[in-house]
């Protein structure tokens, strides 16, 4: 904040080394004394924290947030969409290996977007904090006193009043104070001062833009987001071991996780079945019952996409589904070594095509795998097999067998949806797509696959994030105190009364700053109007309007007009009062008034608004 | 690792064994326990198999009990395992994650495979996330049961 005052006298030699003492950031046409010492560690620290908290740099850093966000839209991130990524690096080879070296797939976890949100963040804390206290310094400071020659105002009027000087002004506070201005009383003078609110609404924005930086990081660290994929007919518990994917926040920890259940009762989808759209999907319902904690009532909840659970303050939307065919194994020992639904993945949207595969670590004398694809409704396509409608009209699977070593009694970790057949040879089987109930006999004694039926699965995205609402309030909170910021104007009023014959003169002077200046005449004017009215009692109404730079004569009655003006009558003029009181800076020196005095320094004479540009 | 007498008290752990009859933790109090959480679709819990196997057969006769907990898998898979890898041992099947949530107050599994040791006086003793080492585990339990009860 640039206060306008008389530019500082420089120091007298010796004083070689002292920093003067001026705002942080802002202050261009101070030069220091050019007898200097070196630069040293704390003048380079104390330079360095003025550039940083400085509005340049806080705008800088707040445009390279926005342009670091853009790679993080752009491509395909890792938290968020895995396969995409590894489906990246098959395309570029060469070019995605570089990405990842500047975090361009984990953007939002990246070191230097922390750096630039942490920078970000420091700027305006070092920034708003200083200027918290300032601001609320001024906004308890009392208005300045009164100039000595309110003629010399922007707006200035003078009236008559049959009062005595001490009651015109008692008067005259009493109306200001009624009209919710700050009043100050002097010698024959009264200041009022109003528009604090503006100093409110600046101090409210900065702080909510804080807090908004705050809770959006509150969010990150301390809330997480999961996936699960739930089959009809089951249940899970919000742990860690239970979700598909665990993506916390940096100071969550398995304990913090709420402890709900979900099950899955069943699940229908609709979907068009005739016109162009036919196979889009209509509609998805998920009936689920729920608990908030183990041992609390079971609740019901009808999920559908856009419709999210709310429990527990986690929200739980339903991302997508699709079908799990269930199978039953038996192994060559004879024993069922598998039984149970397996989630196969949509990989066409038109029939829901899904992929899937089976393993059966467990069985003997060989282990088993199986992989091919789920139908709905199976049609023979010259023949090939496609799935004509997502519904499951015609079920069928097709499955490849294979036998020996899956690959999971080493340790490495593997999908559950890729079958590694490095270790497996393939089973010669006939290729048949199995409907419910049909099964297929390997050779070898090897084992029997039956395919039992099918359920359908949903995927679930768990998200909790406790800046949620915090950001919304303080996004709120900033809009409002920038409105309040850019609406409500400081403005200023001195009277002033000296005795005249028949009682009193008065001097009535107002002051705002230039872009307000529109309103602030037409205020001025029912002010001025009703302050004549008031200071009017029962003797002669005189008021005289003089705005610009007539000399001030002194006692008398009558004043020599100015041009600009003839006179203030309550209300009806306000229009015209208003268009003839839009002051310039120059307008009151090129009246027609005697030309002296018509180059007084406005900024040292008058008390000019404190000017609040950042 | 928790101190013996700091170590946050186990909670009641109630659930069906894979052979069907009930089991309370309650019932073995006063023994040392192993508890390990696992699935056969679980690649390191696999691995490491055939450890829990061997300390089970080598700790049974002093005491400890070994008792598994199940995750995501289907009565008939888990028996398959069992089988697989000669565990001696029981399990508990866990399909909704209740026993996985009873602990979250105390000392959760934060993956699978995941272990822990409760000692005589119920409360937990050790944490082990990942797949257990043969001496790592062995050095728990036997620091375990030289605790009081």
């Amino acid at each position: 904040m640039t206060e306008v005052r008389a530019p500082a006298p420089p120091g007298p030699p010796g004083e070689a080394g002292r920093a003067p003492p001026e705002a942080p950031g802002r202050s261009p046409g101070r030069r220091r004394p050019a007898t200097r010492g070196p630069f040293g560690k704390l003048e380079w620290a104390r330079w360095g924290w003025r550039q940083l908290t400085s509005m340049r740099t806080a705008l800088i850093l707040l445009f390279l947030l926005a342009l670091g966000s853009v790679p993080g839209s752009v491509l395909p991130q890792q938290g968020i969409n895995p396969q995409a990524v590894e489906q990246y690096y098959a395309a570029h080879p060469a070019l995605a290996p570089w990405l990842a070296r500047f975090s361009l797939f984990n953007v939002f976890a990246a070191p230097w977007f922390a750096a630039i949100y942490l920078l970000l963040f420091l700027s305006l804390a070092g920034c708003v904090v200083p200027r918290t206290f300032r601001l609320a310094g001024s906004a308890r400071q009392q208005p300045p006193r009164a100039p000595g020659n309110l003629s010399r105002l922007p707006l200035s009027t003078g009236m008559a009043s049959p009062l005595a000087p001490g009651a015109a002004l008692s008067t005259a506070s009493a109306l200001l104070a009624a009209k919710r201005y700050r009043v100050r009383t002097g010698d024959g003078w009264v200041s009022a001062e109003k528009g604090y609110l503006r100093e409110a609404g600046n101090l409210l924005f900065h702080l909510a833009l804080l807090a908004l930086l705050a809770a959006v990081g509150m969010g990150g660290l301390f809330g997480y987001k999961a996936d699960r994929l739930l089959v009809a007919g089951q249940s899970f518990g919000n742990t860690v071991t239970a979700l598909d994917q665990f993506r916390p926040g940096r100071l969550v920890s398995a304990a913090d996780l709420q402890p709900f259940s979900i099950a899955l009762s069943s699940f229908s989808a609709r979907y068009v079945s005739a016109g162009p759209e036919m196979g889009q999907p209509a509609s998805f319902n998920a009936y689920l019952s729920y608990q908030a904690e183990p041992g609390a009532a079971a609740r019901h909840y009808d999920l559908r996409v856009n419709h999210p659970l709310n429990v527990d303050n986690v929200k739980v939307y339903l991302i997508g589904h699709g079908y799990a065919p269930v199978f039953k194994v038996t192994d060559g020992t004879g024993r069922v070594v598998f039984n149970g639904p397996v989630p196969f993945i949509p990989v066409s949207l038109n029939g829901l095509t899904s992929e899937g595969v089976v393993k059966v670590p467990d069985a003997r004398p060989q282990q088993l795998g199986f992989a091919g694809v789920f139908l709905p409704t199976t049609v023979d396509v010259g023949g090939k097999l496609q799935s004509a409608f997502p519904a499951p009209y015609r079920p069928a699977v097709s499955l490849v067998s294979y036998a020996g070593n899956l690959g999971m009694n080493g340790g490495a970790s593997q999908s559950v949806y890729q079958l590694d057949t490095a270790g497996l040879h393939r089973l010669p089987v006939k290729p048949r797509p199995l409907a419910p109930g049909q099964s297929i006999k390997l050779p070898g004694g090897v084992g029997t696959l039956t395919f039992t039926g099918y359920r359908q699965w949903i995927s679930l995205a768990i998200t909790y994030d406790p800046g949620q609402l915090p950001a919304l309030i303080a996004a709120i909170a900033a809009l409002a105190g920038l409105l309040l910021s850019f609406l409500v104007r400081r403005r200023r009023v001195f009277v002033r009364a000296a005795p005249a014959a028949g009682g009193s003169a008065v001097e009535f002077g107002g002051l705002a700053r230039t872009e307000s200046s529109e309103t602030f005449g037409a205020e001025f004017a029912d002010l001025s109007a009703e302050l004549s009215a008031a200071l009017a009692g029962a003797g002669e109404r005189g008021p005289h309007g003089s705005a610009g730079r007539s000399p001030h004569s002194g006692a008398g009655g009558r004043r020599p007009h100015g041009t600009v003006l003839d006179g203030i009558t309550p209300a009806g003029t306000a229009p015209t009062a208003h268009a003839a009181l839009v002051p310039s800076p120059d307008c009151a020196a090129r009246t027609t008034a005697p030309p002296h005095a018509s180059d007084s320094p406005a900024s040292s004479e008058l008390p000019s608004i404190p000017d609040e540009r950042e | 690792m928790y101190g013996a007498t700091s170590g946050p008290a186990a909670p009641q752990v109630t659930g069906t064994l894979l052979s069907g009859s009930r089991f309370t933790l309650a019932q073995d109090r006063g023994h040392v326990v192993v508890l390990n959480f696992w699935g056969s679709w679980c690649t390191p819990c696999r691995a490491e198999a055939p450890l829990l196997s061997r300390l089970a057969r080598h700790f049974t006769p002093r005491g400890v009990r070994f008792l598994g907990v199940d995750i995501r898998d289907s009565p008939a898979t888990a028996e398959a395992f069992q089988r697989d890898f000669a565990i001696s041992y029981p399990s508990l099947n866990d399909p909704g994650d209740e026993i996985a949530l009873g602990f979250r107050d105390t000392v959760p599994p934060a993956g699978i495979p995941t272990t822990l040791v409760i000692g005589r006086s119920g409360r937990i003793t050790a944490r082990v996330i990942g797949q257990v080492s043969y001496p790592g585990l062995r050095g728990l339990i036997t620091q375990a049961l030289a605790q009081p009860a």
